[in-house]
């Protein structure tokens, strides 16, 4: 059975949850414009991509599930977890998955480069590993606490504790837990490690949300 | 057919319990069946476990002969439900067409044709085709809840769960609603869960009254009815105290000669004026209530 339907997952697909998105890719255009001839042009991409990104990800991730009007309606279908999951965090990482490729085609026609990374596809992983990772972590959480705030705010508070003491993280235990690595740290000896490491937790993650949303009780 | 044993469901864990269903029993057959309870009484619960929403704590539900309390049968019931919630979500930026489109592809009804066949066919039902290009957000109370119910029957459900569907309703909007819930009782089994007892009486031949997580009445509405003979009095009376005594008024009008009060109660002997009546439907269910030890608030 079909029971999918991207026109109207885009339909019942929050505006607003795109227009946030939409102003930082336009800021960040414009400050590319703007830093263009100066030595913090090479920056822009990498924050942007491998932090800005993945943030704004996993708060709408956060609020992806419990805010859906018709949640009550859409639990009384046949609809498995995994498959509201699919159709819910799906879109949010197409559209951000936009945003970045668009992000990446402007900033090398204004003349930047990514020659940090090893190649175009560490570029891609250096933006597509966070930002799953974030858009897993605000989903479990606004799940285990049925509230999607709360999920945004466990969103908000990892990111600025990994991005404040990505230093300390690099150089402990907590480089396997350090989603910047990828965009901020690309020459790290255990890059590889890291991303295996951040996606496999966001692979449990995923299945933890799974198994929370199946208690539809919890949420209506 | 819908057989319930012994279900109990305890929201809460520790000291902060709520038991809000106590070992409920119910055989439910085809046909509308009437759900009649106080505010709290469960029956909201009762449906979301029917609608394979919720986990109940004990107790066995089946409908149909799936177990509701399995993953599976959930799945299995959720295909042959119609569910209206008391409190509707929808997409407000969707037209009504398009709302009722969606959740027939999330019921599976895949085929395109056969599915926007359907789609008008249920917004015609309800009487809504003249309406299906407009969207959600400007329709009134009464149209939502007809696209509710649109959305409901798209998948020609042989269980239709309606909880509270009048709340809110202007009288003619109710009388159309519940007219139509008949209607859609000639085939299946209908489920209608109110407060309202005149929308009971209206609509139902067999109802079960829940109170406190338990059902307290099972019959018809006569039966019901019936229950409150003898304990129904009308008084008219010039003094400013409204009878008390143990008796419940149901209702009371201002005269010239001064208060009429209808009241319900085990006696009143205390109140020699007072001439018994004929129960009506509510008597019998605030007799009920009364009996089984339900406060009520007077009026």
């Amino acid at each position: 059975m079909k029971r999918f339907s991207l026109r109207y997952a885009l339909m019942t697909y929050k505006l607003d949850q795109f227009y946030l998105p939409l102003a930082v890719f336009g800021l960040f255009i414009v400050v590319s414009l703007i830093m263009k001839d100066t030595p913090q042009f090479t920056n822009i991409a990498r924050i942007y991509l491998g932090t800005v990104l993945p943030l704004l990800g996993g708060i709408l991730a956060a609020y992806a599930i419990l805010e859906d009007p018709a949640l009550e309606l859409r639990f009384a279908t046949p609809i498995s977890a995994s498959r509201t999951l699919f159709e819910r965090l799906g879109i949010i990482f197409i559209s951000q998955a936009i945003f970045a490729l668009f992000f990446q085609v402007i900033y090398t026609l204004l003349g930047g480069n990514f020659s940090q990374f090893v190649n175009v596809w560490y570029v891609q992983l250096a933006w597509i590993i966070p930002t799953i990772s974030l858009m897993m972590l605000g989903c479990v959480c606004s799940l285990l606490a049925a509230n999607s705030t709360i999920g945004a705010l466990m969103v908000g508070m990892v990111w600025l504790v990994e991005l404040i003491a990505r230093g300390w993280f690099a150089e402990n235990f907590g480089k396997y837990f350090l989603v910047f690595m990828g965009p901020l740290m690309p020459e790290h000896p255990d890059l590889i490690a890291n991303q295996i490491s951040l996606f496999v937790i966001s692979a449990v993650l995923l299945l933890c949300s799974t198994a929370l949303l199946r208690r539809q009780e919890r949420y209506i | 057919m819908i057989k319930i044993n012994s279900l109990t469901k305890t929201y809460g864990t520790g000291g902060k319990t709520v038991q809000a269903l106590n070992g409920l029993d119910l055989v439910i057959g085809q046909g509308m069946f009437g759900l009649l309870g106080p505010n709290g009484a469960g029956k909201t619960t009762l449906m979301r476990i029917l609608a394979g929403i919720v986990n109940a704590t004990s107790g066995s539900v089946n409908v149909d002969g799936i177990d509701v309390n399995t993953e599976a049968g959930k799945m299995e019931v959720k295909k042959m439900l119609g569910y209206l919630p008391q409190e509707l979500g929808m997409y407000p930026e969707l037209v009504a067409a398009q709302f009722v489109d969606y959740m027939a592809i999330l019921k599976g009804l895949d085929n395109p044709v056969e599915r926007r066949e359907r789609v008008e066919n249920v917004l015609n039902m309800v009487g809504l085709s003249d309406n299906t290009g407009r969207k959600i957000k400007g329709f009134s109370g009464g149209m939502k809840r007809r696209v509710g119910i649109a959305q409901a029957l798209v998948n020609d459900p042989k269980l239709l769960i309606v909880d509270e569907p009048t709340a809110g309703l202007d009288p003619e909007e109710r009388i159309r609603f519940r007219n139509l819930l008949v209607n859609l009782a000639a085939n299946r089994t209908v489920l209608l869960s109110t407060h309202i007892v005149e929308d009971i009486g209206q609509t139902c031949r067999d109802l079960a009254v829940i109170a406190r997580g338990q059902v307290v009445f099972r019959g018809s509405p006569a039966e019901l009815t019936q229950a409150a003979s003898g304990h129904v009095w009308a008084l008219t009376s010039s003094a400013l105290e409204k009878p008390d005594h143990g008796l419940t008024i149901v209702s009371m009008l201002h005269l010239a000669e001064g208060t009429q009060y209808r009241m319900v109660g085990e006696s009143a002997a205390d109140y020699p004026n007072a001439q018994p009546v004929q129960p009506g439907l509510e008597d019998g269910y605030v007799w009920l209530m009364k009996s089984a030890g339900q406060s009520i608030d007077t009026l």
